[in-house]
C-alpha cells in the first residue's frame, strides 16, 4: 500500500512539476496599489511641419484612369472619352463555318459598361451620348485638337437613355457604313464620346476602361444571318507607333474641354476636373522623430469648401506613401509613384467639396518608418488624391503653407519621450 | 537616521516619525511588478536545495547541495551533478481582485568533484534574485485639457540577478569541514513594455525592450563542526561591487549583499537532521542600484526543520522532512516591509544504486506587509542529483 501512495504520489508530483513549465504570469489586478504610476507618460505636440506643399494637375497620366469620366455641366465641366479601335476584324464565320470576309455590316454598336448610378445619382431626365469620328493625323491626345472633332460631319451615332435605364452597360448604335469603310480600307476606327444633357442640369457618366477590366467594346453584325455569331472588337491602341509603353495606355482615355485648370498657391486640391493630387513634404524635428516613439501622428488641414462641381457628393480622400527615391525631386514624377492604398495603416477620410473645417489625417504609421532614416534614404513626404479621381468631377482643396497662418496645415504629435523603465 | 531612545514609547513614536518620513521620502518608484514578492530587483529563492527547502530551509549550511556554506562541499561523497526545478503558483489579492499566477524556476544547478581524499571542487549558478513577472493595466492619459486617451500597458519582466560559484570545501580532520568560494553576480533583466491604445485608428501601439545586465563579485568561506549529536555549519559572503548596465553604459553600481548565517543540526538519530538556522541578508546594499525611490531592507531569515530517515520504499529509505520559515524579503511592497512565513514539507529516495537522488519539496508560503494585499504561493520544488 506504502508503495502504490509513493508511487502515485511522484507521479503526480511530477506531473505537475513538468506541467508548471509553461508560465502563466499575466497580472496586474493589485495596480496601482504594488505598481504604482507605471504608465509612460506621453507628450503632445503640434508643429508647423509641413513645407514646399503644391498641387500637380494631370494625374493620373492620361489613359492611367480605372474609369472614363464622361462629364456635361455646361461653362463648368465638359470632358470627352476617347476609344481606340486600331485594329478592326476582316473577316468572320459564316454559318457554314467557313471564314468569310466581310462586305457589309447588318448593324454596329458600340457597348459600353458603366459604373451603375445610385438612385441619388441618377439624371432627373433622360440623357443622350453621342459617338464622333475622332480619328486625325494630327497629335492626337491634345485636347483642343480632339474637341474640335466633335462636329456634325464626324458623327457617327447617338442614344438617349432614360435615367431608370442606366444599369451596367450602355448600348450605341453607330453607322455601320462609316465603321465598314474602315474595316474595308484596313485603317482604325477611334470614337469620342460626348455626354448630351438638359441644359440646367450637369450629368456625370463613369464608362469602364482597360485599366479597369471593364472596357468599352464594338459589337458588329457582318450578316443578316442570325445564326452567325456577332463580332466583338475590344478596343486597341497602335500609336506611337513602335512604343507599347505610351501607346498601350492610350487604348481609352478622357479629354478635359472645360474644367478648373490651375489651383490657387493659398491652396491644396485634390481630385477635380483635370485630376490633380497634392504633394505635402514634412520638417519633423529630428528630437521627436528619431528620438522617441511617434504613437500618433495626425496631419491637420483645414478644408477650403468648393461649390464649383457636385458640391455635397462626398469622395475618400487618401493620404498615400511617396514611394520614389529622393534623387526624384519632381513633384509630378514623385505624386505617380505613390504607394497602395492603405499602406502602413494609412487610412483615408470621406468629404464633400463643400464641406470645411479641420481635417484630421491619421499618418504614424508612415511618420514611422523616417525613423532614423536620412532623407537622403527616405522622403518625408506624401501624396494626397482623392478615390475618384479621374472619374468624378468632385474637387476637395485644403489650405496650404503659404495660406494665413491660422489655417495652415500641421502636424500633431503625441509621442513617448525617451524613458529609462525597467529599473526598479 | 536611527532612534536611539531608551525609552519604548518614545522609541515606537521615533520609528513611527521615521516610517512616515520614509515614505513620503522614497515615494514608490517606478515598480512594474503586480506582487509583493518580486518587488525591487526581484524574489530571493534562497539558493536552497529541495532537500533544504523540504526542511524549511534549516539545514542549508550544512547541506551540500545548497551552495550556500563551501565548506558543506566536502561531505559530498563522489562526482555529483545536480539541477532542480522549482515552480511557484502564487495568489495575490487586492480590493481589485486576485491574479493567479505560475512562475517557472530554476534555482540551482551545479557539479562538484572530488579533488584528492579531502577536497571538492564545485562549479554552479543559483538564483539570487528572480525578476520575472508580467503585469498588465489600463489607464487614461490626459492629452490635452479636453482631450485624453485610454490606454494599457503592459510590462514583461524576464530574468534574474545569479550567483555563480566557485567553491572548494576541504575536510582536515572528521569532525572538520572548511570551505571558500568566488562568486560572480551575473544575468540580466529583459523589461518590455508594451502600450495600446482604445483609439486603434489614430494611435500605433508603443513597444520596447531594455535588458538591464547585471555583473559583480563576491567571496564567501564557512566551515562545519561535526560531533556524535551535533553539527554545525556556518559561512558568511563578503559582496563586492556589482554593477547595472544596458549594452555598453553602466547604470548604476551596488554592493552584492552581504551575508552571514549558521545551522546547527541534531543528529543523534541515524540520517537525521533537526535543525534550526538564521541568516542576515544586507540587502540594503542593492538600494543604490535603482531608482532612487528604491527601497531594500536588511533582511532574517530564520527556520526550523528536521530531516528524517523514515520508512522503507521499495528497499529504499524514505526521508520525510518539514520545517517553518520565517523572513524578511528584500524589497518593499509600496514603502512597507514584506515578510514571508512558509510552512514546508518534503520527501527524498534514492534510486539506480545510489546513484540518483530525487528530492521532492512542497512550500507553502504567506508573504505579508502592511497594505491591503495579500499573497500566498504554492511552490513544488523537485531536485535530481546524480552521481555519474
Amino acid at each position: 500500500m506504502l508503495r502504490k501512495v509513493a508511487v502515485l504520489l511522484a507521479v503526480a508530483t511530477t506531473t505537475f512539476a513538468i506541467a508548471a513549465c509553461s508560465e502563466k504570469l499575466d497580472a496586474g489586478k493589485s495596480c496601482p496599489l504594488l505598481c504604482p504610476e507605471q504608465a509612460i507618460s506621453l507628450v503632445d505636440t503640434t508643429i508647423d511641419a509641413v513645407f514646399g506643399d503644391t498641387t500637380v494637375l494631370g494625374l493620373p497620366p492620361i489613359g492611367s484612369e480605372t474609369y472614363l469620366m464622361l462629364a456635361s455641366h455646361g461653362d463648368t465641366v465638359e470632358t470627352r472619352a476617347i476609344v481606340r479601335f486600331d485594329t478592326l476584324q476582316q473577316s468572320f464565320t459564316a454559318a457554314n463555318n467557313t471564314d468569310s470576309t466581310i462586305t457589309k455590316l447588318d448593324s454596329a454598336v458600340l457597348v459600353l459598361p458603366i459604373a451603375k448610378p445610385d438612385s441619388a445619382h441618377r439624371p432627373s431626365s433622360p440623357i443622350t451620348i453621342e459617338v464622333y469620328d475622332v480619328d486625325t493625323a494630327a497629335t492626337d491626345t491634345v485636347a483642343s485638337i480632339l474637341g474640335s472633332l466633335f462636329r456634325p460631319d464626324r458623327f457617327l451615332g447617338s442614344k438617349t437613355f432614360a435615367p431608370e435605364s442606366l444599369l451596367d452597360t450602355l448600348r450605341v448604335p453607330i453607322s455601320p457604313d462609316s465603321v465598314l469603310v474602315r474595316i474595308d480600307s484596313g485603317t482604325h476606327l477611334r470614337v469620342g464620346l460626348r455626354l448630351v444633357t438638359p441644359a440646367t442640369q450637369g450629368y456625370d457618366l463613369r464608362i469602364g476602361t482597360t485599366n479597369g477590366g471593364n472596357s468599352a467594346s464594338l459589337r458588329l453584325r457582318p450578316s443578316s444571318d442570325t445564326a452567325v455569331k456577332p463580332l466583338v472588337i475590344s478596343p486597341v491602341s497602335r500609336t506611337p507607333a513602335n512604343e507599347p509603353f505610351l501607346s498601350g495606355p492610350l487604348v481609352d482615355y478622357t479629354i478635359v474641354l472645360v474644367g478648373q485648370t490651375t489651383t490657387p498657391a493659398t491652396e491644396l486640391a485634390v481630385g477635380g476636373i483635370p485630376s490633380r493630387r497634392s504633394l505635402l513634404r514634412f520638417n519633423i524635428p529630428s528630437r521627436i522623430i528619431d528620438s522617441t516613439t511617434v504613437v500618433r501622428a495626425s496631419l491637420q488641414l483645414t478644408q477650403a469648401p468648393n461649390r464649383r462641381v457636385d458640391p455635397h457628393d462626398s469622395v475618400y480622400v487618401f493620404p498615400l506613401a511617396i514611394l520614389a527615391t529622393p534623387a526624384v525631386s519632381d513633384p509630378a514624377t514623385l505624386l505617380r509613384f505613390v504607394s497602395s492604398a492603405g499602406l502602413v495603416g494609412l487610412d483615408s477620410l470621406r468629404m464633400a467639396p463643400a464641406d470645411s473645417g479641420v481635417r484630421s489625417f491619421e499618418i504614424v504609421g508612415l511618420v514611422r518608418t523616417w525613423r532614423n532614416q536620412p532623407q537622403t534614404v527616405s522622403p518625408r513626404a506624401l501624396g494626397l488624391l482623392s478615390g475618384a479621381e479621374a472619374q468624378l468631377p468632385a474637387e476637395i482643396d485644403f489650405f496650404s503653407s503659404r495660406a494665413s497662418a491660422a489655417v495652415r496645415p500641421r502636424l500633431r504629435i503625441t509621442y513617448v519621450p525617451q524613458t529609462s523603465y525597467g529599473v526598479p | 537616521m536611527q532612534c536611539r531612545p531608551t525609552h519604548r514609547v518614545r522609541r515606537l513614536i521615533c520609528e513611527l516619525v521615521l516610517a512616515a518620513v520614509a515614505i513620503t521620502r522614497f515615494a514608490p518608484g517606478l515598480q512594474a511588478q503586480a506582487n509583493m514578492s518580486t518587488q525591487g530587483f526581484g524574489y530571493p529563492t534562497g539558493q536552497l536545495s529541495s532537500r533544504a527547502a523540504g526542511s524549511g530551509g534549516s539545514i542549508a549550511e550544512v547541506d551540500p547541495l545548497s551552495p550556500i556554506n563551501p565548506a558543506s562541499l566536502a561531505d559530498l561523497p563522489s562526482r555529483t551533478v545536480f539541477f532542480q526545478i522549482e515552480p511557484e503558483f502564487r495568489s495575490v489579492t487586492t480590493a481589485n481582485g486576485t491574479d493567479h499566477t505560475t512562475t517557472a524556476r530554476y534555482p540551482v544547478v551545479f557539479g562538484a568533484v572530488p579533488v584528492g581524499n579531502r577536497w571538492v571542487v564545485s562549479l554552479g549558478s543559483s538564483t539570487l534574485l528572480d525578476r520575472t513577472s508580467t503585469t498588465t493595466f489600463t489607464s487614461t492619459q490626459p492629452l490635452s485639457a479636453t482631450e485624453s486617451v485610454d490606454m494599457t500597458t503592459k510590462f514583461e519582466i524576464d530574468g534574474a540577478m545569479n550567483d555563480v560559484r566557485l567553491g572548494a570545501g576541504w575536510a582536515p580532520a572528521r569532525w572538520l569541514r572548511v570551505g571558500v568560494g568566488a562568486h560572480a553576480i551575473a544575468g540580466h533583466n529583459r523589461v518590455s513594455v508594451t502600450q495600446t491604445f482604445a483609439d486603434t485608428v489614430a494611435f500605433s501601439p508603443f513597444s520596447q525592450t531594455r535588458v538591464l545586465s547585471f555583473s559583480g563579485g563576491a567571496v564567501s568561506a564557512g566551515f562545519e563542526l561535526v560531533s556524535k549529536l551535533f553539527t554545525l555549519g556556518a559561512s558568511a559572503r563578503h559582496g563586492g561591487t556589482v554593477r547595472m548596465s544596458v549594452e555598453d553604459t553602466v547604470l548604476s553600481h551596488g554592493d552584492v549583499p552581504t551575508r552571514f548565517g549558521a545551522s546547527l543540526s541534531y543528529t543523534g538519530l541515524a540520517n537525521s537532521f533537526f535543525s534550526i538556522r538564521t541568516s542576515r541578508d544586507n540587502w540594503s546594499s542593492l538600494g543604490s542600484l535603482g531608482e532612487p525611490g528604491l527601497r531594500a531592507v536588511d533582511a532574517w531569515d530564520t527556520s526550523v526543520g528536521a530531516d528524517v530517515a523514515g520508512p522503507h520504499v521499495f528497499d529504499r529509505i524514505l526521508f520525510v522532512r518539514a520545517g517553518y520559515r520565517d523572513r524578511t524579503l528584500p524589497f518593499e511592497a509600496s514603502g512597507n516591509t514584506v515578510t514571508e512565513k512558509s510552512v514546508t514539507g518534503g520527501l527524498g529516495t534514492t534510486f539506480a544504486n545510489n546513484r540518483i537522488l530525487t528530492d521532492v519539496a512542497v512550500i507553502r508560503a504567506t508573504r505579508s506587509a502592511n497594505i491591503a494585499a495579500s499573497e500566498h504561493a504554492w511552490s513544488i520544488s523537485l531536485g535530481f542529483s546524480v552521481r555519474p
